[in-house]
């Protein structure tokens, strides 16, 4: 698939998983070791033309997700490519067990694609939101842990990750009309942040689709002359430690920023970097205050946990007049 | 002798063999506690398995990628595995010496290492036939002609995932998977029935679309035809083993206390005399 | 190009259909190509060729070829 303004504006519209389904049915095209391991959401995937163009290719296991994680586990073994996917509660949290012995003991390599994580499905509850993947998962040793910023970083993240020397677990944040942050092709390496805006008082280091409130909040802050950087630090283990550790040497203020709690994502793991280091700098993290909220659409449970655009500027304005 | 029966003189030569490994080991981990009784009920299937009927390959042959593939997804039952794995060259007896000890490859789990024939790590129950059911797939797409064996424990059918796994096997027609199930009746502490019913077995698994058949675990004779009668028919088969958890000392023939228990030497020394004369 | 043909391009280029595939009875999920992804492929490129944004409720009424005349009328297009 050209990655051109057509193609960009198209997996924008579509949403993250719909664009997921659309580059690993492009994936397949020439790579016939792909296996696509899933349970009963082919639909929500964007799999559909998948399943459709390439049925052999596509295991449905129906509603089992541990079964997905050890099954995916052998075909990986075989040496086939393969991507687990369902939604982020239940590719993960669901089968932890599985993950913690098939992916972090055994080492098989699986790419996990976790749909719909953060808080983008509120109105159906807590049940179908995800604010506990990064900081679980992140115990478990071998497998990285990457949030895509947009559409097309979803596609490049799942490329790369097929081509990595480890389990990976990509979390798709965002829905359909998901903001474009990435608006021509670009080079994307896992554990190599990006940043998407300069500045030198106060740094942003985000994931996910987040990073468009976070952007046009950094738009505001420099309308009151506080210089704004904005990271996206789309891998969140392992952190870009040197971008980090850059950060904390030049920055006057860290603030992270992400659609997970604030106990055991992006913050903490920042929080876990600078904390050994001689250069003390303060650390604001926002997001998720370790609740569960009533149901919501996304931007009323975004405006809730103070992830809304106003709200971060409202918090970091706070932060640094106290 | 016909030749069935020179076959299965063998197999009681390496049953015995095992048998007397397994106390070694025992012995060996000491404090350590083992467990002793889980894995004395499989001593029959893993001698059928291994001395006769599976395709075992080190990792150095060029035909390694078409071997059999054995899942001992009841994790615990460890020591007939590696006497197992002994018996056919896989590890050595000063690595067998060296179980549950500091730094050893042989922890009270199974844990991966090709290099002594351990395919995959185990111990977390519920989750060795998932694995089968991914590798049975795999070796279908690859057209592998191999079979994936998993033995299970019945404890281990209360985990949910294992009925996940039972119900996914038959939809991709996985008759290269033959899952056993050790039918010894106890669990960690107390009996099948005492702790979760399992009621009819065999039953279920048909219900679930699989090829049952259920039989002495102990009988060599039954296990070997059982083997050799299997058929490429499209449907995954279950064996329900009926087994006596202890099986082969009088001490912990039925003896839950053996389900994890310390080898002391005045035990070992008249198990080895029991199982010698 | 007129509107028409710019309107039937946009079939033939989203869809990746051949000209004999396209007809005025062709209705979404008629062919294999006009799934959900090659609906929003189409909306994308009908918004491109014509500069218009679609609303939502138009993207979803729009359910076949001669449809989707109807509905484009209204961002003041003639065909």
């Amino acid at each position: 698939m050209e990655i051109n303004d057509r193609n960009i504006k198209l997996m924008s519209t579509i949403g993250p998983r719909a664009a997921f389904g659309l580059g690993v049915t492009d994936l397949a095209k020439t790579n016939k070791e792909l296996i696509v391991v899933t349970c009963d959401v082919s639909t929500s995937a964007g799999l559909d033309r998948f399943r459709k163009t390439y049925p052999d290719q596509l295991i449905d296991l129906g509603i089992a997700e541990q079964n997905m994680i050890g099954v995916a586990a052998g075909i990986s073994r075989e040496n086939f490519n393969v991507i687990t996917t369902t939604f982020a509660p239940f590719q993960t949290t669901r089968c932890c067990e599985q993950i913690k012995v098939n992916l972090g003991y055994m080492k098989e390599k699986i790419t996990m694609v976790g749909l719909a994580s953060g808080l983008v499905l509120g109105n159906l509850g807590f049940t179908h939101c995800c604010i506990e993947d990064v900081g679980i998962l992140r115990s478990i040793p071998n497998i990285s842990i990457i949030s895509p910023s947009d559409s097309l970083e979803t596609v490049k993240a799942v490329e790369q990750a097929l081509k990595y020397h480890q389990s990976c677990y990509i979390r798709i944040t965002g829905g359909s009309n998901n903001p474009i942050l990435n608006h021509t092709d670009y080079s994307f390496e896992i554990g190599k942040s990006i940043t998407l805006k300069k500045g030198k008082d106060v740094s942003i280091i985000s994931c996910g689709s987040i990073l468009n409130e976070c952007l046009e909040a950094a738009e505001e802050l420099e309308k009151k002359n506080i210089s704004t950087e904005v990271v996206n630090m789309h891998t969140i283990k392992p952190l870009d430690e040197n971008k980090i550790l850059s950060i904390l040497e030049n920055s006057k203020l860290l603030v992270s920023v992400e659609e997970h709690n604030i106990i055991g994502g992006l913050g903490t793991a920042i929080a876990e970097l600078i904390s050994s280091s001689k250069q003390k700098k303060p650390l604001l993290r926002l997001g998720v205050n370790d609740k569960y909220s009533k149901s919501g659409s996304y931007n009323y449970l975004k405006n809730f946990y103070g992830l809304s655009t106003n709200k971060i500027i409202d918090n970091i304005l706070k932060f640094l007049n106290d | 002798m016909t030749q069935n029966e020179k076959i299965v003189t063998e197999l009681e030569e390496f049953s015995k063999k095992i048998r007397i490994k397994i106390l070694e080991m025992a012995l060996t981990a000491g404090s350590s506690s083992s467990h002793f009784g889980g894995a004395l009920s499989i001593v029959e299937i893993v001698s059928v398995l291994f001395n006769y009927k599976m395709n075992l390959k080190k990792k150095d042959d060029n035909q390694w990628q078409h071997r059999d593939r054995f899942i001992l997804s009841k994790g615990h039952a460890c020591l007939a595995y590696y006497a197992a794995l002994n018996l056919k060259g896989f590890i050595s007896d000063q690595q067998l010496k060296s179980f549950e000890k500091d730094d050893s490859d042989l922890a009270g789990h199974p844990v991966k290492n090709l290099d002594l024939g351990i395919d995959f790590s185990n111990g977390s129950l519920g989750m060795g036939l998932s694995l089968g059911v991914g590798l049975s797939i795999a070796s279908k797409l690859r057209k592998i002609k191999n079979k994936i064996y998993v033995i299970l424990g019945d404890g281990e059918c209360n985990e949910g995932s294992i009925w996940e796994a039972a119900l996914s096997a038959p939809k991709f027609n996985l008759d290269n998977l033959s899952v056993i199930i050790d039918r010894n009746n106890f669990q960690q502490t107390g009996s099948n029935k005492q702790i979760l019913d399992l009621g009819n077995l065999n039953e279920k698994w048909k219900s679930f679309g699989w090829e049952t058949q259920e039989l002495n675990g102990h009988s060599l004779n039954e296990i070997k035809n059982y083997f050799d009668e299997q058929k490429d028919n499209h449907k995954p088969k279950m064996l329900i083993a009926n087994t006596i958890k202890g099986k082969g000392f009088s001490f912990s023939e039925n003896n839950n206390d053996w389900h994890h228990s310390i080898m002391t030497n005045k035990i070992y020394e008249e198990a080895l005399k029991e199982i010698e004369s | 190009m007129t509107n028409i043909d710019k309107y039937k391009n946009s079939f033939l280029e989203s869809l990746s259909i051949e000209k004999d595939v396209l007809n005025d009875d062709l209705k979404y999920n008629d062919i294999p190509e006009w799934d959900s992804i090659g609906h929003m492929t189409l909306m994308s490129s009908l918004e491109d060729v014509f500069q218009i944004t679609l609303e939502t409720d138009d993207i979803v009424d729009f359910s076949s070829y001669k449809k989707g005349l109807e509905i484009l009328k209204k961002y003041n297009l003639s065909f």
